[in-house]
């Protein structure tokens, strides 16, 4: 049964509308006027989710896929059907087919939004799938279509609408990955990466480029410039493999290979420009359409070259990942935005309206204020990707929505005409999209309507009011809702009604608020979001727990009826101690205790159940190691050799230090996930002379964020003492100024945790003129804090100063194991440096004397000199550092101790073994 | 509890109750019917002198009053400059004055178009005003009990 009319969809100027006259244009209308209704629902939903950012769950994720999976998916679906017929002057497809392509297509469209907003892995999979079949058949559609049609001059275009298809299909299939997380959290962010750059580059890019080539010289009114075609498969073919190669450099985290793709990308759209800017000598863009598509050309071109230029320059991938998403809001706005604003412009009165009267009212109902709300649009994108401080982004978001509600607020009413029946058509003549008369170049007479319709029609005072109106109320709300961050926070939240939803903000180590009031059978809903520099996440033992979150990132924690006192905190070792704790309180009804799994912390402080005089131990501790301060270490151990090598030549020392975690034996018997510098505790010792520079590359290596802080050097700490992400790598740069022993640590808080979990070394730079002697030894003193085994430090105990051994050079005892070795009538140096993190240390060799002290930048003894004076101890505090040099008598076992004898009996412990 | 306070605020509140109910009443419902009735040349005068009676009460009344409670509420609630950019009740209330001087800017927008012969772009500021004006009663009324 023959579905539709047979005859040509697009009408061309003249004759060419066999048999489609003004029924079919109508039923186009119609049908245009309903699906692009959707798309405006989508955007106008895309600005709400802006507006309310503060009130949703995942606001960013929802705005940008609203804009992205909503407004333009169907846009593309839509359109793409309407220019490849056009384009390929085939028959006008089954409306039929098409509305329940649609239909199917939003159904997994709210699908996807609903899964991954109420974290259903189920359902956003179901979903995907769903929008893969339709883009699948749709895309199938458009090939079988272009097999089917005669070979046309412009039909090859087409093609970029199927490897855009293509393009999706691979996009949406990461990105339902990604957000179900099925392949583990080591490969989202290169699978992010991949889906972006598939679905942005490609689904939206390329269709959008294979429409430019004839929708540019459409909407300007003039002919195609020559050699379109070819520009046009070059185009397409350097773009799709491009992307075809960074899509696949993405996934396989191989940063070379993205670099050639995204290069050859860039490529492509260089072979697009040239028509295009042929074109534009022509004829200049002068109305709203062409200035936007102009405009979201240059913005593709900048936010595609700025994307190579940072992925270039990146050391690695993970630190481009960072970036990348400062990228994805001016793309948003700038490009796609504005791109589907334009080419609805022009589209929506050529489509709708009926007739060539019908089409400039609407045109002219849609350019109202156009230069201003291009302008405002492009200005606002350029505050937001410029990194400018905070009122601007914001002032750029406020022009952003501004400029997209003008749209929406005029399209609406053209929409609303575009559905009621149409009048008798005065004309069938049109000039519409693809083709175009040998005299476009000169504007027909502009028709002039009744002038009292004119008039209304033009300046709806109404309309123009509901307009201000919407700025005027959307203004101030999204101030209203703007952050909930900041200090004036309230310290307890109290929520009362069944269903209850409490921002929580994770800032300056600190959850805020950090005691959260329920009444008893309350549905507790938490929107947990990261204002901090560092990764934190929250966690509820035997209950839900958030991923680990960047800056800015959010995710709603469901914990559903809370009947009893809950606690939750930050998972990242030393937060919690550090205070991230967050307190569940119930109120009204009888409360009962949480029960004993749910592991709380005794809340009333008078309650310690547990005997233990010193009250600083944690109830919460799951083993208690004990440790054989005096046992032999196990097998395999090695000492850390003490010995101190010269200072190595040069002025400038490039070092890299890699902060990485180890299980090592820490004392006999006892294993401990230490967290390092280049694997070692302490940290290996730096030397250098005076005036020296250290050129130092600290790479995160670790699961968690480090930083590095070097007592040596003199500098603002602001960046090059930052906290850095895993992945992530930083130079810090500095020039030894001053002679000492000084120490160098982890930066990152609660340094407490780091710096006692293993992060110190020494660095020695000589003071000038230090002669040399026959042995030089290194020893760094610290404290150990066992936590259980295998485990990391114990915090409770690090805050409580109740270390279990000390150590020179991390093991107890160690010289005892492997004495340190000398000569009678060597002159020895003893360097050290007490790295705490809580004890200093008060070094003493029995049956030694120190003729020779260094302490802190001076010299308290020299050898020889006038007073005959000599020393017993160097004592330090933590963090200070010298040396000491001694002269052995003769052969013998001389101990080399802490003479603190809490320390010097419980490791702190060594021997010189003195021979002839 | 019956204070000098609660008066304060009750100044506060009826006369914003006035003032929108004014600009309610007369842009939604006078003058329509003014429209209606009364086209050519008798429209005009009236429009122009009930636009300027509502402008007086605005300016002389309305205005100092608005202001004058609303400094006094905010002293009394400890409002400090920097406190106006907390989450919270400083920026619910931050997000009302800002509402309130878009909203007088569109007011004397209005006045000003209307004087010098822009009628349309005059209807347009304000119907904004009075769109404006119920942002600010959502804003108030999402303002914590004080």
């Amino acid at each position: 049964m023959p579905t539709a009319p047979v005859g040509l969809t697009l009408d061309r100027t003249g004759s060419a509308g066999a048999g489609g006259g003004g029924l079919d244009r109508a039923g186009r209308a119609h049908w245009h006027a309903r699906a692009n209704a959707v798309v405006l629902g989508y955007l106008a939903l895309a600005g709400l989710a802006l507006v309310l950012h503060a009130q949703l769950p995942m606001p960013r994720w929802l705005a940008v896929h609203l804009l992205l999976l909503g407004a333009v998916t169907n846009a593309i679906v839509t359109w793409s059907e309407h220019f490849a017929v056009a384009l390929l002057r085939a028959p006008a497809p089954s409306r039929r087919r098409s509305a329940a392509r649609l239909a199917v297509l939003n159904l997994a469209v709210v699908g996807v939004l609903a899964g991954v907003s109420l974290e259903h892995a189920g359902l956003v999979a179901a979903a995907s799938v769903l929008l893969g079949l339709v883009v699948a058949e749709h895309t199938g559609t458009l090939l079988v279509r272009a097999h089917r049609s005669l070979p046309g001059r412009f039909g090859r275009t087409v093609r970029f609408y199927v490897a855009a298809g293509v393009a999706l299909l691979v996009g949406a299939t990461l990105g339902a990955l990604v957000a179900t997380g099925a392949l583990g959290h080591e490969t989202h962010e290169a699978l992010h990466a991949a889906h972006v750059h598939a679905n942005l580059l490609g689904w939206v890019g390329l269709t959008v480029l294979g429409t430019l080539f004839t929708l540019w010289p459409t909407v300007l009114h003039t002919r195609m410039v020559d050699g379109v075609m070819r520009a046009a498969m070059w185009c397409l073919a350097l773009t799709t493999a491009g992307l075809a190669v960074a899509v696949v450099g993405f996934v396989l985290d191989q940063r070379p290979v993205a670099i050639v793709g995204l290069a050859g990308y860039a490529a492509g759209l260089a072979m697009a420009l040239r028509p295009f800017v042929a074109t534009w000598r022509r004829k200049r863009p002068y109305d709203l359409a062409s200035w936007s598509l102009a405009a979201a050309t240059g913005w593709l071109l900048a936010i595609v070259l700025a994307d190579l230029v940072l992925l270039a320059r990146s050391a690695d991938l993970a630190t481009y990942l960072e970036r990348l998403d400062e990228l994805v809001p001016p793309m948003l706005v700038g490009f796609v935005g504005q791109v589907l604003l334009g080419a609805l412009s022009y589209l929506l009165p050529v489509v709708l309206g009926r007739g060539p009267v019908g089409a400039r009212a609407a045109a002219r109902a849609l350019a109202r204020a156009w230069p201003a709300r291009v302008g405002a649009l492009n200005l606002g994108v350029v505050l937001i990707a410029l990194p400018l401080p905070d009122p601007f982004p914001r002032l750029g978001w406020a022009l952003v929505l501004a400029a997209l509600t003008g749209f929406v607020a005029l399209a609406v009413p053209v929409l609303l005409a575009g559905r009621k029946p149409a009048p008798t058509p005065t004309s069938t003549a049109e000039s519409v999209t693809v083709t175009h008369s040998p005299t476009t170049d000169s504007h027909p007479p502009v028709a002039t309507p009744p002038p009292a319709a004119a008039a209304s029609r033009r300046r709806n005072p109404a309309l123009i009011g509901l307009v201000i109106g919407a700025v005027m109320t959307l203004i101030p709300v999204g101030i209203a809702l703007s952050g909930d961050a900041g200090s004036g926070g309230p310290a307890t939240v109290v929520a009362s009604e069944a269903t209850q939803e409490v921002p929580v903000t994770l800032v300056n180590m600190d959850i805020r608020p950090g005691v959260i009031e329920v009444a008893a059978g309350t549905r507790l809903r938490l929107v947990v979001t990261n204002q901090d520099a560092m990764r934190h996440d929250v966690a509820f033992p035997d209950g839900p727990k958030t991923r680990l979150l960047a800056k800015g990132q959010s995710q709603t924690l469901d914990l559903g009826v809370v009947t009893a006192d809950l606690s939750g905190w930050c998972t990242v070792p030393g937060h919690k101690a550090a205070g991230m704790t967050l307190d569940i309180k119930v109120t009204g009804g009888s409360a009962p205790a949480a029960n004993g799994s749910a592991g709380t912390s005794g809340s009333m402080p008078g309650m310690n159940h547990g005997a233990h005089g010193n009250g600083s131990a944690s109830a919460s501790e799951p083993s208690v190691t004990t440790v054989d301060v005096h046992g032999k270490p196990g097998p395999g151990w090695t000492p850390y050799d003490a010995t101190l090598a010269p200072a190595p030549g040069g002025t400038v020392h490039k070092i890299t230090v890699r902060a990485s975690e180890k299980d090592m034996e820490v004392a006999p018997g006892v294993r401990q996930r230490m967290w390092t510098f280049n694997g070692t505790v302490p940290a290996p010792t730096l030397r250098g002379q005076v005036g020296d520079v250290f050129e130092v590359t600290l790479v995160n290596d670790a699961s968690m964020g480090h930083g590095i802080d070097f007592h040596a050097g003199s500098l603002a700490p602001d960046v090059p003492m930052r906290t850095i992400d895993p992945g992530e790598s930083l130079v810090y740069r500095f020039r030894a100024d001053f002679a000492g022993a000084w120490l160098y640590h982890c930066s990152t808080m609660p340094m407490l945790a780091h710096i006692g979990n293993g992060m110190y070394g020494a660095i020695i730079i000589d003071p000038p003129g230090l002669p040399k002697v026959d042995r030089e030894y290194v020893l760094v003193s610290a404290e150990q804090y066992l936590g259980p085994q295998g485990g990391i430090a114990d915090m409770a105990k690090l805050r409580a100063n109740a270390w279990d051994t000390a150590v020179f050079n991390g093991y107890p005892d160690q010289y005892v194991h492997a004495p340190l070795t000398a000569r009678v009538g060597e002159r020895v140096r003893f360097w050290v440096v007490a790295a705490g993190p809580i004890e200093g240390t008060a070094l003493h060799i029995v049956g030694a004397q120190f003729d020779t002290v260094y302490k802190e930048g001076a010299y308290l003894l020299r050898a020889g000199n006038a007073d005959r004076g000599a020393a017993q101890v160097l004592d330090l505090a933590p963090a200070q550092g010298g040396f000491v040099e001694t002269v052995f008598p003769e052969a013998g076992h001389y101990p080399l101790m802490d003479h603190d004898m809490r320390r010097g009996e419980n490791g702190a412990h060594g021997v010189v073994e003195v021979t002839p | 509890m019956l204070g000098t306070w609660s008066l304060v605020r009750f100044l506060h509140v009826v006369s914003a109750m006035i003032w929108v109910g004014g600009q309610l009443t007369i842009t939604a419902m006078v003058l329509p019917v003014v429209r209606r009735k009364l086209a050519g040349p008798a429209m005009l005068p009236v429009m122009t002198g009930v636009g300027r009676r509502f402008g007086k009460f605005t300016v002389t009344v309305f205005l100092p009053l608005q202001v004058g409670t609303g400094v006094l509420l905010a002293w009394h609630k400890g409002v400090t400059w920097s406190s106006l950019s907390d989450p919270g009740y400083g920026r619910t209330l931050a997000a009302k004055l800002v509402a309130f001087a878009l909203v007088m800017l569109a007011a004397g927008g209005h006045g000003w178009a209307r004087g010098s012969g822009h009628p349309v772009l005059a209807r347009s500021l304000a119907i904004g005003s009075l769109i404006g004006s119920l942002a600010i009663v959502l804003l108030a009324t999402a303002l914590p009990v004080s």
